[in-house]
């Protein structure tokens, strides 16, 4: 595989990274290549010992992604975190998906049933007394009250749990991640 | 399966070597790589995200330096949690392998 083809490859594999961290990459592996062929080698042989560039892609994109949902907790970054793991392929899709959907739709519809309970609580809230839904004001706003503050307390624990279970996905991913499986394997087949 | 064995030994100690290289001198990445390879057999690629992930866990950072050959290298030094970490890694490695020996040795 020449220069151009690897490093093609490699960029292909990291799209959807940010650009300034594709061209980090890109850089580091050009400069293997620079100074592979700066001590003799060819650019086949260099390549042959840096293994598949798509691998080294996903790795190197698995990395980032877990570092991001790290550094800042929030949906988008879960879900990048989640896929950057499921993209390593040490979690096998078809077996995790089964268990991961009844899940992630469970919490889904509780979160679902918190907004809506918040509104409801809103509601008795504001016009309880007026919808016949309490005898008084007083009795509505407590009321309200009360349901509002159960479903905000219902969202935090599946807020938890939420983060919970991306911690623990990214946890399996770096146990992974950390024996730089791909890579390594890509040194095996050369040996 | 030895080959298992094997992979699984390296996966291992990657880290540490690297560690204990700079520990003796400052190295840029392809020169970590070429020696790894050469001692140990390494896939070249796999340092790259390695060393990634030790910078961004702060066991090492990195200065240019002019090259005679082209653009300026990016050298890899440790920093002091680096060389803590390798203390205690040595430690670690250095009784492990040595409880492993001694099993070894009874079993011939």
């Amino acid at each position: 595989m020449s220069r151009e083809l690897f490093l093609g490859r490699l960029r292909t594999g990291l799209a959807g990274l940010p650009p300034e961290t594709i061209s980090d990459f890109v850089s580091d592996y050009t400069a293997h290549f620079d100074e592979g062929v700066a001590a003799g080698r060819s650019e086949t042989d260099v390549a042959a010992g840096l293994g598949d560039p798509a691998r080294l892609a996903r790795e190197l994109k698995a990395e980032a992604g877990l570092k991001r949902w790290e550094a800042e907790r929030n949906p988008s970054a879960a879900a990048g975190a989640i896929f950057a793991v499921l993209g390593l392929g040490v979690l096998d899709v078809v077996i995790l998906l089964p268990i991961l959907l009844p899940i992630l739709g469970t919490l889904l519809g509780f979160a679902i049933a918190s907004v809506v309970g918040f509104g409801a609580g809103a509601f008795v809230f504001v016009l309880g007394a007026f919808a016949g839904i309490a005898r008084d004001v007083a009795a509505a706003m407590l009321a309200g009250l009360g349901v509002m503050a159960g479903s905000v307390s219902l969202g935090a624990l599946i807020a938890l749990v939420t983060i919970g279970l991306v911690n623990a996905l990214v946890w399996y991913g770096r146990l992974h991640l950390k024996l730089l499986k791909p890579a390594l394997e890509g040194g095996e087949v050369r040996s | 399966m030895p080959e298992a064995v094997q992979v699984q030994l390296k996966r291992g100690v990657l880290e540490l070597c690297v560690l204990a290289l700079l520990s003796r001198a400052d190295a840029y990445a392809y020169d970590i790589a070429a020696r790894l390879a050469v001692a140990i057999d390494m896939g070249e690629g796999t340092i790259y995200p390695l060393m990634r992930r030790m910078q961004s866990d702060g066991l090492v950072d990195t200065y240019l330096v002019e090259s005679p050959s082209g653009p300026p290298r990016k050298y890899y030094r440790l920093t002091p949690v680096g060389r803590t970490s390798l203390t205690a890694q040595k430690a670690e490695w250095t009784s492990f392998s040595a409880a492993v020996g001694v099993i070894l040795g009874d079993e011939k």
